[in-house]
């Protein structure tokens, strides 16, 4: 295992993705919980781009950073409670205490299998230069039903949030 | 084992598979159980990335993680959109407390 400049800037990017998600769980204010958040879908984003994934890091940051985290913000700042925000994001005591167990047992044997096992590699895939035309090809070629009825769902998302969240018509 | 092998990428999911885990059993906040939820949908998007480029080599694993992320996109905006709503009815967002739907 050489540690040259890739396994170093891997390695960051891996704390990057891994210690915010420690703040998500263990933080008693929300908003500490959000931005940490933030930094799990940069650390993510980062990741893609290792994985020579440049079209989903992008799509990645677009989406998750610049949509998803900027409504989990506006909802937080619109249902703020009175009191003070350092306690908002409280955790129940004894959920937290078997989720805990639950979660080391899980990390243990997953943690196992993971690491012993060896996965078949498909020898004669070649993997394009640049994903975004592939990725266009497939959309339009051979997942078009998925797009379509995507694109439905997300008609059916915008109007359905319209009609969840308006002010009721007396 | 490499370090930019399959191994750590499937580690590293699996660590935010366990945050948004434990996020969505314990937390009180409605907005924290979401942030879980959006943990959890993130973790299987990187597991579908990295095995389309390590193991498979090919790009179809990366197109079901795009379905993936608009897909919580989509869902991100309905569980704001119905968290306003229980807010304005409730003034409450503690998880503990909405209990009418319960028998």
């Amino acid at each position: 295992m050489t540690l040259g400049l890739r396994e170093i800037v891997f390695i960051s990017v891996a704390l990057l993705t891994a210690l915010p998600c420690l703040i998500v769980v263990f933080s008693r204010n929300i908003l500490y919980s959000a931005f940490a958040l933030f930094f799990t879908f940069l650390g993510t984003s980062g990741l893609y781009f290792f994985l020579d994934a440049e079209f989903l890091g992008i799509t990645q940051v677009v989406v998750y950073i610049g949509g998803v985290s900027v409504l989990l913000l506006f909802a937080i700042l619109l249902t703020k409670n009175i009191d003070e925000i350092r306690k908002t994001n409280m955790m129940s005591g004894v959920r937290m205490i078997m989720a805990g167990f639950g979660a080391l047992a899980l990390l243990g044997s997953f943690g196992y299998a993971l690491t012993g096992s060896v996965w078949a590699m498909n020898g004669k895939g070649e993997y394009p230069s640049t994903t975004i035309k592939g990725l266009g090809d497939l959309l339009l070629s051979k997942y078009l039903m998925p797009f379509e009825v995507v694109s439905i769902l997300l008609l059916a998302v915008l109007v359905g949030s319209l009609v969840i969240a308006r002010r009721s018509v007396k | 084992m490499e370090l930019t092998g399959i191994t750590s990428y499937l580690i590293i999911s699996f660590i935010l598979f366990l945050a948004g885990l434990l996020t969505v059993v314990s937390k009180r906040n409605i907005i924290g159980i979401f942030m879980g939820i959006e943990l959890i949908l993130n973790s299987a998007a990187l597991n579908f990335a990295a095995f389309s480029r390590l193991t498979a080599r090919s790009l179809e694993g990366q197109m079901v993680s795009l379905f993936v992320i608009v897909l919580a996109a989509a869902e991100a905006a309905i569980a704001l959109a119905l968290l306003l709503a229980i807010y304005k009815r409730y003034r409450d967002i503690n998880a503990d407390n909405l209990t009418t739907l319960k028998w």
